[in-house]
């Protein structure tokens, strides 16, 4: 009687902890797939290529989509505000002025992004949904307006970009420059939604926005942080990526999106209540670019790739959500 | 000798059902007859609503028997139910807004071919039925949200007549009724007695029982305590049978010196709602405030905090004149709000006992923007301690506590921000017997440390029970004020209802 509740408990709380380390779990095997399928995985080159490359940029721009999630809301325009960064920073880079006058610039024209969105969620009414879509349509348009039609803008050599590539490929310590921007930029996402005032309103409003309105929240000022901090977030990934490529491709920015919101939502898994975490995100988002890189390597092609993904995603989404009903 | 040709329709025999500690019915019967009108009454956690929950499938009873048309059932759920022939029109409209009467009428019955929904089929059927049944004559594609608070009883009843019901369930079918709409409601239950249908008719309001109904049985403690005819049985008698329980126990005595007014409300007015509304409240103080839907109190409470912007009027606290355009201003100078949608705008389910009693004081509990865990945790354990808050530990989710601690959490939230003010908007719905004796414990207590208490509720007993004063508000007005022996529910409901005023007390 007592050995088979024991039994039962036993394998309740074997479930609940796959559940919750399902993320890890798959990532863990994932590693080890691979380093056995390819002798290249392994090698610091690769490492170093799959974290600059593939993890970086994605990881800030799912950053600030962490936070708005966590908000209960959405921005599908986070790809404009990378492109918008991107342009007037390499715009401002081609036209002579400074580093510093294009930093300056790429992160305004994220701003106004960003207030935009604040001003039609806020003021307006509009869901996030529609709103950051009707941004997001709006800013491709206007890219391909302002670029003829879709023109990149390449940065020849003698810009102040030649500092900037190098800041890209450099490292301090032996980690890569880009990576300590995003453990810095972690942190401090990191403190905010989980240690900060702003924080805890943030998650109120995830959880019941209708509570934090009643309990003398200034419900939209703090929407509106929400949105401007996510697209300066992405404003950071737009003047990364030219500096790294040297360029501003128009509408490159909306390669990120999905795999922003995947990474996110990857993260949720990790807590039982299914919020998003910084923890969480930066997973979901190594998880995404290891297995396309690894896919790569194996030798699968581009739209393989995609596919196999979408499979990873489904079945990290689906052993996390079935054990742990299970679990319960 | 009439007893004999009666026809059972549903008699429930020795059901019992308790809530962890809390018994909520302990061998309770109750018979519903073909034909006539039964009343249900009982003082709130009396166990009316726990056995009606139990025929409707919603509550699982620990034991007992149900025979439903001479078959005796086993295990119910809603749709079993609904099959057998038992309808209920339960007290909160359960009707999506956004459809039409048609779609209403056939919800989950849907007229049509195969997978197809025959939308105008439904609005034809569903506008006959209103017409033959009540004589209501609504356009084509009307929605439910446009329709009057009684125009979607009539629906709801309409939906269950269209699907055949032999008995009918109404749980306090006219609290949110007007006059005129009572009487109407009133011949519609009669002609469908006549025709043969069982009729409950569950209601706090003695006359209206013994206007309409054939028998009622009293409920007290959790189990039924008579049926008697209520033609032949005086109110008060019956009252005697729901209120044997010692209401001293329930509504804990408590003697306070009040204080200077620490609320003052003068001359407030809010177009299309009410007009000239001025009251005091004064430190230590707990007022009541009443009125039927629709008469402005409940906007009144909503001007107070915020939530609608007073059109002219002044409301001051502690003496300082006060501009409420949003529950952010409220909430700074001292106003509390215990929500009546505890759900939606009271305590936020997914978050943790700790985040949702801290969140509307987080800046008292932190430095330079983040949040101190220490003085946070510190703060939250002592409220869980002081409340008695039943939960696991701090961290636990709220959607893990009973209502009634639930409650307790939201209260806490004002407890820790120290506020002056507390407006309750029927704080006790849905809570049961002894998490409400708490509560109004703990308003007492906050009344006892000075705080000036505002609480409107439709509970009548309860308004009675706990206030030092209650305000009734009819058709936008202050329709009386009532203290001491004046302050009884007979003379609430008069005064809600129009039929009486006392205007003596308006002023104060």
């Amino acid at each position: 009687m007592s050995v088979s509740a024991n039994d039962n408990s036993t394998k309740v709380s074997v479930r609940g902890f796959l559940a919750k380390y399902s993320v890890l779990i798959a990532f863990a095997a994932i590693v080890v797939f691979f380093a056995v399928a390819s002798p290249t995985f392994l090698t610091p080159a690769n490492l170093f290529n799959v974290l600059v490359n593939n993890v970086v940029m994605l990881a800030i721009v799912a950053l600030g989509l962490t936070i708005v999630i966590s908000s209960g809301g959405i921005d599908l325009s986070v790809g404009v505000s990378v492109d918008v960064a991107s342009m007037v920073f390499v715009m401002l880079l081609a036209g002579g002025y400074s580093g510093v006058a294009g930093v300056a610039g790429g992160l305004g024209a994220a701003l106004i992004v960003g207030i935009l969105n604040a001003i039609l969620i806020t003021r307006l009414n509009i869901s996030p949904f529609l709103a950051t879509l009707g941004v997001l349509f709006i800013g491709q348009s206007t890219q391909q307006l302002a670029t003829s039609g879709g023109q990149p803008i390449y940065l020849t050599s003698g810009y102040a970009s030649d500092q900037f590539n190098a800041i890209a490929r450099t490292a301090l310590f032996g980690v890569p420059t880009p990576v300590i921007v995003l453990i810095v930029l972690a942190i401090a996402v990191h403190v905010l939604l989980h240690r900060s005032v702003f924080g805890r309103y943030v998650q109120a409003m995830g959880a019941q926005p209708g509570v934090a309105w009643y309990s003398g929240i200034r419900v939209p000022r703090e929407l509106s942080m929400v949105h401007v901090l996510c697209a300066l977030l992405a404003g950071v990934t737009g003047i990364l990526l030219s500096a790294t490529v040297k360029s501003y491709v128009p509408l490159s920015g909306n390669a990120f999106l999905l795999d922003a919101i995947g990474a996110t939502f990857i993260g949720t898994t990790l807590s039982r209540e299914r919020k998003p975490s910084v923890v969480g995100t930066l997973l979901g988002v190594l998880l995404l670019a290891i297995v396309k890189n690894g896919l790569l390597l194996v030798g699968w092609n581009f739209y393989w790739q995609q596919v196999g993904i979408g499979v990873l995603v489904f079945l990290v989404l689906a052993a996390s959500f079935g054990l742990r009903r299970a679990a319960h | 000798m009439q007893t004999a040709k009666r026809e059972i329709a549903v008699s429930m025999t020795g059901m019992s059902k308790r809530f962890g500690p809390v018994r909520a019915l302990e061998n309770a019967n109750l018979e519903i007859a073909r034909g006539s009108i039964l009343g249900l009454v009982g003082q709130n956690g009396a166990g009316k609503s726990t056995i009606i929950k139990v025929l409707a499938g919603i509550v699982k009873p620990d034991s007992g028997t149900i025979v439903i048309n001479g078959e005796t059932v086993t295990s119910l759920t809603p749709a079993s139910v609904e099959k057998l022939g038992v309808h209920f029109i339960h007290q909160d409209r359960l009707l999506v807004p956004t459809a039409t009467v048609g779609e209403a009428v056939f919800l989950g019955h849907e007229i049509g071919l195969g997978p197809f929904v025959s939308r105008r089929g439904m609005e034809r059927k569903a506008a006959d039925l209103l017409k033959r049944f009540f004589g209501m004559e609504l356009p084509a594609g009307t929605l439910v949200k446009d329709l009057t608070t009684a125009q979607q009883k009539v629906v709801q009843i309409t939906r269950a007549l269209a699907q055949k019901a032999s008995v009918l369930v109404l749980d306090e079918p006219t609290a949110a009724l007007v006059k005129r709409e009572v009487d109407s409601l009133f011949d519609v239950l009669r002609r469908l007695r006549d025709d043969g249908i069982a009729v409950v008719f569950i209601s706090h309001y003695m006359q209206e029982i013994e206007k309409l109904c054939d028998r009622v049985t009293v409920m007290r403690n959790g189990t039924d305590v008579g049926t008697v005819d209520p033609r032949q049985t005086p109110i008060d008698e019956i009252i005697s049978m729901m209120i044997a329980r010692d209401v001293g126990e329930m509504f804990p005595k408590r003697s306070v010196t009040l204080g200077a007014p620490v609320l003052e409300v003068a001359n407030l007015r809010l177009g299309g709602s009410f007009e000239n509304v001025g009251f005091n409240v004064r430190a230590g103080e707990i007022v009541g405030l009443t009125g039927l839907l629709g008469s402005g109190a409940k906007e009144i409470v909503q001007c107070l905090f915020g939530l609608k912007t007073a059109d002219g009027g002044s409301i001051k606290v502690e003496g300082r004149e006060l501009s409420l355009s949003t529950p952010v201003k409220a909430v700074r100078d001292g106003i509390a709000m215990l929500p009546e949608d505890r759900r939606a705008h009271g305590v936020a389910l997914g978050l943790s006992v700790r985040e949702n009693i801290s969140l509307a004081s987080l800046r008292r509990y932190s430095r330079s923007g983040m949040v101190s865990r220490g003085l946070e945790n510190q703060a939250v354990d002592g409220l869980i301690k002081e409340l008695s808050i039943k939960t696991p530990h701090r961290d636990a989710l709220v959607r893990e506590l009973s209502g009634g601690n639930q409650q307790k959490v939201a209260l806490a939230k004002w407890l820790s921000c120290q506020s002056r003010v507390y407006v309750l908007d029927e704080p006790t719905v849905a809570v049961d017997v002894g998490a409400k004796v708490e509560i109004y414990n703990l308003l007492n207590r906050l009344a006892g440390e000075g705080a000036a208490i505002l609480l409107l509720s439709s509970d009548l007993l309860e308004l009675v029970g706990v206030c030092d004063r209650v305000l009734v508000v009819y058709r936008g007005r202050l329709a009386g004020s009532f203290s001491g022996p004046s302050m009884n529910s007979d003379a609430l409901l008069a005064a809600s209802s129009g039929a009486r005023s006392n205007t003596d007390g308006v002023a104060a």
